[in-house]
């Protein structure tokens, strides 16, 4: 009985497929389109006042105190973005160029490099704020050790070096994705194409710029679209190792933090505006998708057949 | 100017040795093929040559410098590739300057060449493609206008032809030898297909299990194989190898069946003897020689092969008029021309050389 056959088929794919499809649309479409609808209203703590149109975007991006706030968060995100441009994604190719060399303990370092982007964030944030620590974490404690005391600081707590320590972490905890999808890229590359170079130069460089990375660079397309979204939705590492105030002084405030203090309040400011909070979560939002698009629509322009 | 030595030279892949001692010397203007069975260390000698692959041992001179720790791309040696390997995201104008740009050479001598090269392989056309737009022989042809523009002193193929179709690959062949004919430099050609050897070759160079079995113009190989692997190897139909005990002035099969008459025999009473397709002569019946019985016929319009089976199961080919019908299964006999027939050793294969009778 083919036709039995397939509704009992149907069915076990419906049954499969609506329990996640109906979480999706409960816990991330609805509360996406509710927040473009709570961005035109005024809050009164949880109740809803009235329409107010505009009123909070434009609050949140040109009236005072919002407005220095804003400032501050976005410009941390882009220092985080370009910082972990260089720091994750450069280091991730150049780590994926080693391992793809066979360099020795290769195989060791494949694992190595790649272990930390299966732990938790949690994890590596509350590692790394241990390691931070200024008495008696392990980074302040190696440089006494090897008499570099006077390079000792207090990372997370003067506002030079929080979030260069966030980033840090941060790098250590996702270099080994881009180096994994660069490894990959570079394994498709046929052998007899890096002989061809190399009867033609010995120059790693011109080896590297002129062929490896154009041949790598559709492979980077997706590595950055992500680093993209993941630099302006950042939120659990600073949540972990900074708090919600961006502490210290906002030095560490991003747009993740700074959405969620506003949005839902924090212990220090029992204060929350969900009207505000949505009209900047609505903000991050459309800059990531209008931006993200262009990444993918532009770099995807420069893919190139085996 | 560019003179190659070999010496002694070995190449090991972890435990195993696949060259285990090359000498060899090629000349200027030389086009040297090495050809032989797949994994007979042809491909990785060229590789060596060029530089790709470290030697465990053993020194490669050009020109009388040692090459050894020169890298590849300062050695003047271009390469030619099985897969062609051109760079997928250059256009084949960028392809041939990419090399020719990082030997220093000023922008017009690059266009120049660029210019020369693409006259000469009618690329004139296609100078904005990109590889992937390109035939099989078009890349072919790029390929090698890669390596031409870089003028070097050596040119290294890699079975060029491998991946071509049939009718392409004896044009393309012919376009090879007319560009070594025209630009003279040193060629070095790697194949396993014994008639691209034959026809290009100034020089062969037989290799088998990472030895060189022969050195010599396709004319000697053929005419006088240094040993079985080399006579069975070169030509075709494949020689027939029949092992014989001399019984007086005349030969018999090992087994003491049949017998013919050749001139004169090298020392000693068994050998191994070398029959080519146009030396041996087929008669229908019973008669004097080898007994044997017809197992099929290749028709070629010009001639046609006829393979029999003799007593002893050596499968053996003789080439015939076109218009001579034999059946299958019909009982013929064998004869040999004196003049052209191969003797072996019957312990290790090598040529052994008649003496004159007494």
């Amino acid at each position: 009985m083919p036709h039995l056959r397939m509704t009992g088929r149907g069915l076990w794919i419906t049954a499969l497929i609506v329990p996640p499809l109906a979480f999706v649309a409960v816990f991330i479409v609805y509360p996406i389109f509710s927040a473009f609808a709570y961005a035109f209203f005024d809050w009164q703590g949880l109740r809803r006042g009235e329409f107010v149109g505009f009123d909070n975007f434009f609050t949140v991006l040109f009236v005072e105190p919002y407005r220095s706030w804003t400032i501050n968060a976005f410009s941390h995100n882009i220092v985080v973005f370009f910082a972990l441009m260089v720091l994750q994604n450069g280091l991730g190719f150049i780590l994926a160029y080693a391992l793809w060399r066979e360099l020795p303990g290769a195989r060791f370092h494949r694992i190595a490099v790649f272990l930390p982007v299966v732990l938790s964030t949690i994890i590596v944030a509350y590692l790394f704020k241990l390691f931070l620590h200024p008495l008696f974490g392990v980074v302040n404690v190696s440089l006494k050790g090897i008499g570099l005391g006077w390079l000792a600081q207090p990372w997370l707590g003067q506002s030079d070096t929080a979030l260069w320590s966030l980033i840090a972490a941060q790098s250590w905890h996702m270099v080994g994705f881009p180096t994994l999808v660069f490894l990959a890229g570079m394994q498709r590359i046929p052998g007899e194409i890096l002989d061809a170079v190399r009867m033609e130069t010995e120059s790693e460089w011109v080896k590297i710029s002129k062929v490896v990375w154009p041949l790598v660079a559709p492979s980077a397309t997706i590595v950055f679209t992500l680093l993209f979204v993941g630099a302006f939705n950042w939120f659990e590492l600073p949540y972990i190792m900074a708090g919600l105030d961006g502490s210290p002084f906002g030095s560490t405030d991003v747009l993740g933090l700074y959405f969620y203090r506003t949005a839902f309040g924090n212990v220090s400011s029992g204060q929350q505006d969900f009207g505000l909070g949505s009209a900047l979560a609505v903000l991050i939002f459309v800059f990531i998708a209008v931006i993200a698009g262009i990444i993918t629509v532009r770099l995807r322009a420069r893919e190139i057949q085996l | 100017m560019a003179q190659l030595s070999l010496r002694g030279i070995k190449k090991r892949f972890r435990n195993t040795e696949v060259l285990h001692g090359i000498d060899l010397e090629i000349g200027d203007r030389e086009f040297v093929v090495f050809v032989g069975p797949s994994g007979c260390g042809k491909s990785t000698l060229l590789r060596l040559i060029a530089g790709l692959d470290p030697m465990t041992d053993g020194e490669f001179l050009l020109n009388g410098q040692r090459m050894n720790e020169v890298p590849p791309s300062r050695r003047g040696i271009a390469m030619v590739f099985q897969s062609y390997a051109l760079y997928p995201h250059m256009d084949v104008y960028e392809n041939m300057a990419f090399g020719a740009r990082l030997m220093g050479l000023d922008k017009a001598e690059v266009e120049r060449r660029i210019a020369e090269t693409t006259r000469m392989l009618r690329l004139e056309e296609l100078l904005q493609r990109k590889p992937r737009e390109l035939s099989g022989g078009q890349r072919q042809r790029v390929a090698i206008g890669r390596a031409l523009v870089r003028k070097p002193e050596v040119f290294l193929l890699d079975e060029p032809l491998s991946n071509l179709d049939a009718a392409l690959r004896s044009e393309v062949r012919l376009e090879i030898a007319r560009l070594h004919h025209d630009i003279g430099g040193t060629m070095i050609y790697v194949t396993h297909d014994q008639v691209e050897a034959m026809t290009l070759a100034d020089k062969i160079v037989v290799m088998n299990a990472g030895r060189i079995e022969q050195v010599g113009s396709p004319r000697e190989l053929y005419e006088t194989p240094a040993n079985t692997f080399v006579a069975t190897f070169i030509g075709s139909p494949r020689m027939t190898l029949l092992d014989v005990t001399r019984k007086d002035e005349r030969l018999a099969m090992a087994d003491g069946g049949g017998g013919v008459a050749v001139g004169a025999l090298p020392a000693g009473s068994a050998f191994r003897l070398g029959l080519r397709s146009d030396a041996v002569r087929l008669a229908k019946g019973q008669g004097e020689g080898f007994a044997g019985q017809v197992v099929y016929t290749e028709y070629l319009g010009d001639n046609a092969y006829v393979y029999v089976r003799l007593a002893d199961g050596t499968l053996l080919a003789a080439r015939t008029a076109p218009n001579d019908s034999f059946a299958p299964d019909e009982t013929v006999t064998v004869t040999v021309n004196p003049a052209s027939v191969h003797f072996f050793s019957a312990e290790d294969g090598r040529r052994l050389t008649p003496q004159a009778a007494e």
